[in-house]
């Protein structure tokens, strides 16, 4: 088995400077592979959010390890974690998170504004991909005048511009109807096909079930997984 | 030069600017009228110096003025001073001017001034006019441009001849509207020939008070030594019976002093000349290096005091931004956080706030600069008073509208580069 592109050991996060804090995760085991699609469910306050943001660096644990590519990445610095989310980290939201005054073009170049590579280098990439979700005709149109459907595909093409270690997704298809929604998963089975690394959180059974490994997590534990 | 990078955050922060069209024009008219205020006070300010500089300037700085004043005295206190029986004598002598000539050194020349009432006829008509006996010397030294004609000369002088240089003010109050030269005008009894009419450029405000000129632009003109030897220097009034007579020498003494830097000493020097010969003071002493250098001080405190006012508007302006800043970081708090999970860091969003701030203050500025140009046309038409708007007026407007952007937008920027991600993600 090759070396796990996610590696969580131990995980524990706390909530609040007094006793008694809030213990949220508790123990979190983790491995993910290089090409899996990986699910995890839970109910609300089980700590899939929690977990979400540790994952998506924008939270660190508060015992624990987090291999991310091979590299530490549980200790490190504001500004360190900023880079990492810019690299490494494909954010795909429940409620889209687009910028309501950018266009749909500017919306997926915005990564590209706290990376390294500048946006003229990378505007025919930012099309093509827009184009690879089906929106090229699209471009200059703001969100308010896109579907929820259209809003997704934007969003999953901006969390593809860095070409990012993982793409991390949040409830998905929350938002969206069924059929919006079944085309969203199809998009990402289709990424998944090419061998993106994803993790998708949810907690509807039968849009986990579309991964290829399902964790479930309750109370702060992975308490079963299935593939 | 501006990295690549810069300018597309640059670009991504003007960008916000334009998604709120409406709300980027209000936030921006405060640094408008600020900076429109700012640059109409520092151009009035301007052109109040400059008119100054004109005022004073065209008694020349390098001359010293003296005046005859007549002193204050009770009615009859007759043993005292210049006042003898029924002729009232006071002022700048002869010797005077003499002792000037022959002791006083590093002096271009002295030109003595004799002034008297007198009334001009053209046939019926009259008016009262003032009278100045003047050296040839004294259009040059006070730039007085001949329109037509000639100036005075050195030969009208040698000949006594009854000639005179008017401004064309009079000729139309004598009614006299064909060509003015050689026209015939009776000054008291005598006859003078008029060969030349200066210019209407009129002494004004402080010039026009020291060299006593007159208000309505009736002087004459005419040579020094006519008046001294054909008239004298005594002049009488008469009313209700009594009459009285003056005498005064010498009513101005002009001095051009050679060197720049030895004015304000010969200036001393004369004074204290003046002050031995009349120990009651007859006459009063300008300068107009000093007077400048003191108006020049009275107004710059003007001019700052004007500038701190406008300033305040400015300072509303700068608040305003910050207001409007700061109401925008809470609604803009999940775009904050989104920016931040895409990888933003804290300092690139101080710097997308900071760049939406000054964009906003600096294009307040630029259209500022135009709103004083429009309320400086406004003010001159209206009061017909001077006003510059120099080239440091619109740098400096520029460089405290920038600096409003910045002070101004540091605060909310720091706020929205703080807001934690994920709490920002969930804002509603």
């Amino acid at each position: 088995m090759s070396q796990p592109i996610i590696s969580l050991e131990g995980i524990h996060k706390y909530y609040g400077e007094v006793e008694p804090r809030l213990h949220v995760l508790k123990g979190i085991r983790l491995d993910v592979t290089q090409g899996e699609f990986v699910s995890i469910m839970g109910t609300s306050g089980s700590g899939k959010s929690t977990l979400l943001n540790l994952l998506g660096c924008l939270d660190v644990p508060t015992e624990g390890s987090y291999f991310l590519g091979g590299n530490d990445v549980s200790q490190q610095s504001d500004d360190e974690l900023s880079r990492i989310r810019n690299e490494d980290i494909g954010f795909i939201f429940q409620s889209f998170q687009l910028i309501p005054q950018l266009t749909v073009l500017e919306n997926v170049q915005v990564p590209l504004l706290y990376g390294d590579s500048s946006i003229r280098e990378k505007e025919e990439h930012c099309r093509s991909i827009l184009d690879s979700v089906g929106l090229s005709h699209r471009l200059s149109h703001r969100p308010s005048q896109l579907s929820g459907g259209e809003c997704q595909r934007v969003a999953i093409a901006r969390s593809l511009v860095n070409d990012p270690l993982i793409l991390l997704a949040d409830e998905p298809t929350g938002n969206l109807d069924s059929k919006t929604g079944q085309e969203v998963l199809e998009l990402m089975d289709s990424l998944h096909a090419e061998g993106r690394t994803i993790i998708m959180i949810t907690h509807d059974q039968e849009v986990a079930l579309r991964a290829q490994r399902q964790v479930r997590i309750h109370d702060g534990l992975v308490i079963e997984e299935a593939s | 030069m501006i990295s690549r990078k810069k300018k597309e955050l640059l670009r991504m922060g003007l960008q916000s600017l334009l998604g709120y069209p409406m709300r980027t024009v209000l936030t921006m008219l405060g640094v408008v009228f600020g900076v429109g205020s700012v640059i109409a006070m520092l151009a009035l300010g301007a052109g109040a110096e400059k008119e100054l500089l004109q005022e004073i300037g065209r008694l020349g700085i390098q001359n010293i003025i003296i005046n005859s004043v007549e002193p204050e005295q009770p009615e009859n206190n007759n043993s005292s001073g210049g006042r003898r029986g029924w002729i009232n004598y006071y002022g700048l002598k002869f010797k005077d001017h003499r002792q000037i000539v022959e002791t006083i050194p590093g002096i271009e020349r002295v030109l003595p001034v004799h002034l008297s009432k007198k009334k001009a006829w053209n046939g019926s008509r009259w008016i009262e006019s003032t009278l100045f006996a003047v050296e040839p010397d004294y259009f040059e030294v006070f730039g007085l441009e001949i329109a037509s004609g000639r100036a005075l000369s050195p030969q009208d002088e040698e000949d006594l001849a009854r000639v005179c240089v008017v401004r064309s003010g009079l000729l139309q109050e004598l009614g006299i509207y064909e060509d003015p030269i050689g026209y015939v005008l009776t000054i008291e009894d005598q006859k003078f020939t008029i060969v030349g009419v200066l210019s209407e450029d009129r002494f004004q405000g402080y010039a026009q008070k020291a060299l006593v000129a007159d208000a309505r632009s009736s002087e004459i003109y005419v040579p020094y030594q006519t008046v001294l030897k054909r008239q004298g220097t005594r002049s009488f009034s008469g009313s209700a019976g009594s009459w009285e007579a003056t005498d005064v020498e010498l009513n101005q003494i002009v001095v051009e002093v050679e060197d720049l830097d030895q004015v304000i000493l010969t200036s001393r020097t004369i004074e204290n000349l003046l002050s031995r010969n009349h120990p009651e003071k007859d006459y009063e002493m300008i300068v107009p290096l000093e007077v400048l250098a003191q108006r020049r001080k009275t107004q710059q405190v003007f001019n700052i005091a004007l500038v701190a006012i406008a300033s305040i508007s400015l300072l509303v302006g700068g608040i305003g931004i910050a207001n409007i800043m700061l109401a925008t970081v809470t609604e803009r708090t999940r775009e904050i956080g989104v920016r931040r999970a895409l990888g933003a860091q804290k300092r690139h969003i101080i710097a997308q706030f900071l760049t939406e701030t000054t964009t906003i203050s600096i294009l307040g500025g630029v259209l500022g600069i135009f709103l004083g140009f429009g309320l400086v046309q406004i003010l001159v038409i209206f009061t017909g008073w001077t006003a510059v708007i120099t080239p440091i007026s619109i740098l400096v407007a520029l460089t405290i509208s920038v600096a409003v952007g910045i002070t101004s937008g540091i605060y909310p920027a720091r706020r929205a580069a703080a807001l934690d991600p994920i709490s920002a993600l969930r804002h509603q």
